[in-house]
């Protein structure tokens, strides 16, 4: 096990930076998941961390060592790719033990070896059958007794469930978080699947155009998103956001909303903010409620109804912009319907025009 | 439905009943036998003119001969230098294949995965070298050869025959086709660019080095320019120089030179035979890139 530092990492390809000067520290042990979209360079940063990829600028750290230049093999580090990548020419057992077999580990060790892994992995019916004989969830646990065979410090994953079918992967995803329990080594998961990400990371780490938008817990991400970017990101259906002016109150922070609508928001913490501000209203699905009469600050047609069974999602047109809300599963809506709409402004988030949030205090 | 392989079968082969059956049909179906009839009747020729005396060879013009004998086989055999012409055609022909297909290999991979100063130079060196013509460089080649004193010697005849670029094209493109996460999986697990090669590589892409070493093994036992003009000497004889040697020494003995011949062609007409879907699958590789 160890510990994964990187130091003003920058990766340039020509004249394209798409990593820039990127600081991250992950801890012994902890399963951290970069996220972000297409594009952002989440997997360029696994291919440094790996030594697939060369680094422009900056350092990487494995444990106590510096090991910007040193070779994929000998940074005691393996990797599973997102289409595992398994020699088609090998059987499974040959696929487990190709690295002890470049090694030069003996017959007797490396067959004890592979028998351990497949244990683990449940794959002792498969040993002698080729990747085409598997399915899809079979490759992918070879793919990972290929990585564990080798018992790395640091597990490396490029989006490996990408390519199941979402029954298969939610099944994966709960042997994976088995397997960091039982392993406690530190992993590094890429993805852009939030989920995954949620369901799987101690930490989560934000990626928008090589940066690192926020790192931080699931909870923190969800609950305490630091920009509109992470607050947009994070969540299924997004958060809404209704554009308004803001300015402080006597009870906190007060915005009135294009169309007319004032909110009081409870206080934040924000620095030279002074008069009248433009901002925009960050509220999630589940805290916007359906209300009537005079309870209700918001009201609109519903277009689009998504039923779920216990709950439904309801796109609703209001003067303010589009608001998704979360009813209760039982709660009949019907597209063309006139609803009255109440947020929860205790949950709200407020973000200034350049994207900031404006913490809660 | 029509991702169903069965379902496919069947509907390709009702087609294919439907066209024998229709009057087009029947005349495309004769017009291809007359067309299969015309290519093999010069093969079927020289197989019973190999099986016909000397005197019979002149004097019958039936389809079968009339008292079939192996004198032409036999003459060819023991009064020629046929055993060695045969060794120096399979030294030659075994030495080019190996040799051809295994720095094909080496030089596709390292154009297609390595990076170096001169990776592109090298590849349009390949390329360019793909538009001369070997026989218009056949003049250099004697005069490099026979400038080291290798005429007449079984290296200098295999060197020239050495250039493939056909076959590099064919393993970069290749090499070029595969994911690149075999390649860095294996740089994972710690193998060097050889052992990347040697044993991931190279056994991913088995069926197109047997089909490129089938191919290169019967053009250079076909081949005769090159051999013709370095072995000076009977004893270093092809069997295809060999052959026309025979022709030239007996005249007109046709059954002896078919004879000669039908013995030439039998070891690739046997290769084809046994791997005829590797030639095929050869041919189709090099086929987009010859066109």
């Amino acid at each position: 096990m160890a510990s994964v530092e990187l130091s003003q990492l920058t990766k340039r390809f020509g004249g394209l930076e798409v990593i820039s000067g990127l600081n991250l520290s992950v801890e012994d042990g902890s399963f951290c998941a970069l996220l972000g979209p297409s594009g952002c360079g989440k997997s360029t940063l696994l291919r440094m961390i790996a030594g697939l990829e060369t680094v422009t600028g900056g350092t990487v750290r494995i444990g106590d060592r510096d090991v910007t230049t040193t070779e994929p093999k000998s940074r005691g580090v393996a990797m599973v790719f997102q289409s595992y990548a398994l020699y088609p020419h090998l059987t499974v057992a040959e696929n487990i033990g190709f690295s002890l077999s470049l090694a030069g580990v003996s017959k007797a060790k490396k067959t004890e070896q592979v028998a351990r892994v497949a244990a683990m992995l449940r794959l002792e019916p498969l040993l002698e059958r080729k990747p085409a004989q598997l399915s899809g969830g079979q490759r992918q646990r070879v793919a990972i007794g290929r990585a564990l065979v080798r018992d790395p410090s640091v597990f490396l994953f490029d989006e490996p469930l990408s390519n199941l079918d979402a029954l298969l992967r939610v099944q994966m995803r709960l042997e994976l978080a088995k397997l960091h329990n039982d392993l406690k080594t530190t992993m590094i998961y890429v993805t852009h699947d939030q989920v995954e990400a949620m369901t799987l990371a101690d930490k989560i780490v934000v990626l928008d155009k090589g940066v690192i938008s926020q790192a931080g817990s699931p909870w923190e991400l969800y609950n305490r998103p630091a920009n509109r970017f992470v607050a947009g990101f994070i969540g299924s259906p997004g958060m809404n956001f209704l554009k308004g002016q803001a300015r402080h109150g006597a009870d906190g922070i007060t915005v009135t909303l294009q169309g007319g609508v004032t909110l009081t928001l409870p206080p934040r913490a924000v620095a030279g903010f002074a008069g009248e501000r433009s901002v925009e209203i960050g509220i999630r699905p589940e805290h916007v409620t359906l209300a009537s009469g005079s309870a209700a600050q918001f009201s609109g047609k519903a277009s689009v109804v998504e039923y779920l069974g216990n709950t439904s999602f309801a796109y609703v047109d209001t003067p303010q912009g589009s608001i998704i809300v979360q009813a209760d599963g039982a709660t009949r809506i019907n597209a063309g319907d006139t609803v009255g709409l109440a947020l929860a402004v205790a949950e709200a988030h407020i973000f200034d025009d350049t994207g900031r949030a404006w913490s809660h205090l | 439905m029509s991702g169903d392989p069965t379902t496919r079968d069947t509907s390709q082969s009702t087609a294919l009943s439907h066209l024998t059956r229709s009057p087009a049909g029947i005349l495309l179906t004769l017009l291809t036998l007359i067309c299969a009839a015309l290519w093999f009747f010069p093969i079927y020729w020289a197989l019973i003119t190999s099986l016909r005396s000397d005197q019979a060879t002149v004097q019958e013009f039936g389809l079968l001969p009339t008292e079939p004998t192996l004198s032409g086989y036999i003459f060819s055999i023991v009064n020629s230098e046929l055993p060695i012409w045969y060794l120096n055609s399979t030294i030659t022909s075994v030495s080019v294949t190996v040799l051809v297909v295994f720095m094909s290999a080496c030089t596709g991979f390292a154009i297609s995965q390595l990076r170096f100063p001169g990776r592109m130079l090298l590849w349009w060196t390949i390329l360019a070298s793909f538009m001369v013509p070997i026989t218009a460089l056949i003049v250099n080649h004697f005069i490099i050869i026979a400038g080291v004193g290798l005429l007449n010697t079984h290296i200098g005849m295999i060197l020239p025959m050495l250039l493939s670029p056909v076959t590099v094209i064919v393993y970069k493109q290749f090499f070029d086709g595969l994911p690149k996460e075999f390649r860095e999986a294996a740089v994972m697990d710690g193998a060097t660019e050889l052992q990347v090669f040697l044993r991931v590589f190279l056994p991913m892409n088995w069926g197109v080095t047997t089909a490129l070493a089938i191919i290169t093994f019967i053009g250079a036992w076909n081949s005769f320019l090159w051999p013709f003009l370095v072995a000076q000497d009977e004893k270093m004889m092809t069997v295809t120089v060999g052959v026309s040697a025979v022709q030239d020494a007996y005249g007109v003995a046709y059954g002896r030179v078919l004879a000669g011949a039908v013995l030439a062609s039998l070891p690739v007409a046997l290769a084809y035979l046994f791997f005829q879907r590797r030639v095929t699958q050869a041919i189709t590789l090099s086929a987009g890139i010859k066109g």
